[in-house]
């Protein structure tokens, strides 16, 4: 995909806000309290629901677990982003050339024995 | 406005094999669906084992929008059960209560009258000409179980087909330049 | 989880399964309730029977129904249906089943009634075999919840009987 990447280059980094992305361990932790809260909204509201016999409690609750579940994880917050990754400074990378890819030939012959 | 340039770009940049893969991978969901729609017949035993509830005359009970779990088994037909039937000449099926029954003594077959809930009339209207009774071939299942309002989906797609194109086109859309 | 519209389909689809979930559940507990419920049923006169002009017998009656239902609302009730019917057997059929009545109640605290009517639908025999027949008059319920699976019973009484003659 010739799609122009964001992350190749250095720069942004720092930013931290931009594109909406989020660092990996950002990603992870954004994984658990979704499916954490979720479920947590889900049990609460289904004992509430029943202790008080209202159904529409039990709705209300779930409703309004589901909207906090939203507002934590959906926006890119700052705290997601506490683990930047390094990239590599230009400079070391013409330090360490990328290996040439060897001739297809020597190859051919190596196969056919 | 990037983003319509990044779309324009992932449309030209496809590649062969991808473009097949997507194809394919489309191709599964959709049939897996069907796998699990014809397995719910099978398990069920009615042709249609999801359906939704389309007018108000079972209100309050069911209203449009509803969604009712059939079942079929080989057990007789009694008053009061919900059951859904097809009328000969009328393509769609209505749900209505049993109130009047009537079963032969040795053949088992069984003289079924219905009516919705919400209506002052018995169905005897709604059958064919000179029909006064349904019949068991007429039924096609009793409602055991509903789920509310989450017919909507199908009634807004049936009455504006408009709408199911739009979601076609665009879940095509994403498919083609989704990344993945 | 790398971008907004990921996480928000992750969000939806999560919630909803946990939706289907909770309404599973809720519809579960419907099973824990302790449910008695009861009632009675007089006839109180029969006002009309007689042989329509096209064989088949018809009667019209009286009813004093009283039942107390209100064991039977949960949580997760929507509704209750009821409805009375006469079930007989006769020489052609062996099960008749004709709904006399029916009501709709809303709420717990309509569960609980006696009421004294005639009957909403016509009492009419495929055949004329009501003279002196006995009959029983059931009643039954059927709960349509708010999720999830709907169940229905019935109490029967016995011992009713249509006269010998046509009035």
């Amino acid at each position: 995909m010739s799609v122009k990447n964001v992350r190749s280059d250095p720069s942004s980094v720092k930013l931290g806000f931009t594109r909406f992305e989020m660092d990996w361990q950002g990603q992870k932790l954004v994984e658990q309290l979704m499916q954490i809260l979720l479920v947590i909204s889900g049990v609460v509201a289904v004992v509430v629901g029943y202790a008080t016999e209202s159904f529409r409690t039990m709705m209300l609750i779930y409703a309004g677990g589901v909207v906090l579940t939203t507002l934590i994880t959906v926006p890119n917050w700052p705290f997601y982003n506490l683990h930047h990754l390094k990239w590599l400074d230009p400079s070391e990378a013409e330090k360490h050339p990328k290996p040439q890819v060897v001739v297809a030939s020597s190859k051919k012959k190596f196969s056919k024995k | 406005m990037g983003w319509i340039g990044e779309t324009v770009d992932s449309i030209k940049s496809i590649k062969i094999r991808q473009l097949v893969t997507q194809v394919v991978t489309l191709g599964m969901i959709v049939t897996s669906a069907l796998i699990i729609w014809k397995a719910l017949m099978c398990v069920t035993g009615t042709e249609s084992p999801v359906v939704v509830v389309l007018s108000g005359s079972m209100e309050p009970g069911f209203k449009r929008g509803d969604i009712l779990f059939l079942h079929m088994t080989k057990e007789p037909i009694r008053a009061g059960e919900i059951v859904v039937f097809n009328v000969d000449g009328r393509d769609i099926p209505i749900v209505h209560r049993a109130i009047k029954v009537h079963e032969r003594e040795n053949t088992g077959e069984v003289d079924v009258l219905t009516k919705g809930d919400n209506n002052d009339i018995d169905d005897i209207g709604l059958y064919a000409e000179g029909q006064f009774w349904l019949h068991r071939h007429h039924i096609m299942g009793r409602a055991i179980g509903f789920l509310p309002y989450v017919g909507w989906v199908t009634i807004i797609m049936t009455e504006q087909p408009i709408i199911k194109y739009i979601l076609i086109g665009a879940l095509g859309l994403l498919v083609i330049t989704s990344k993945d | 989880m790398h971008s907004f519209g990921y996480r928000a389909n992750a969000l939806l689809t999560f919630a909803v399964t946990a939706l289907a979930f909770i309404c599973a559940i809720a519809s579960f507990s419907d099973k824990f309730s302790n449910q008695n419920p009861s009632a009675e049923i007089q006839i109180l006169n029969i006002n009309r029977f007689k042989k329509q002009s096209h064989g088949n017998d018809e009667v019209s009656l009286t009813l004093d129904i009283a039942a107390d239902l209100q064991s039977l609302f949960t949580w997760n009730t929507k509704q209750i249906f009821v409805f009375v019917a006469a079930e007989y057997e006769t020489p052609k059929n062996s099960l008749n089943q004709v709904s006399l009545w029916d009501a709709i109640i809303p709420v717990k605290e309509n569960a609980k009634f006696r009421i004294q009517i005639s009957n909403k639908y016509r009492f009419i025999d495929q055949g004329h075999n009501l003279r002196g027949k006995e009959f029983n008059l059931t009643l039954h319920w059927h709960v349509m919840p708010k999720t999830g699976k709907m169940f229905a019973d019935k109490i029967v009484m016995s011992g009713y009987s249509l006269p010998d003659a046509y009035r």
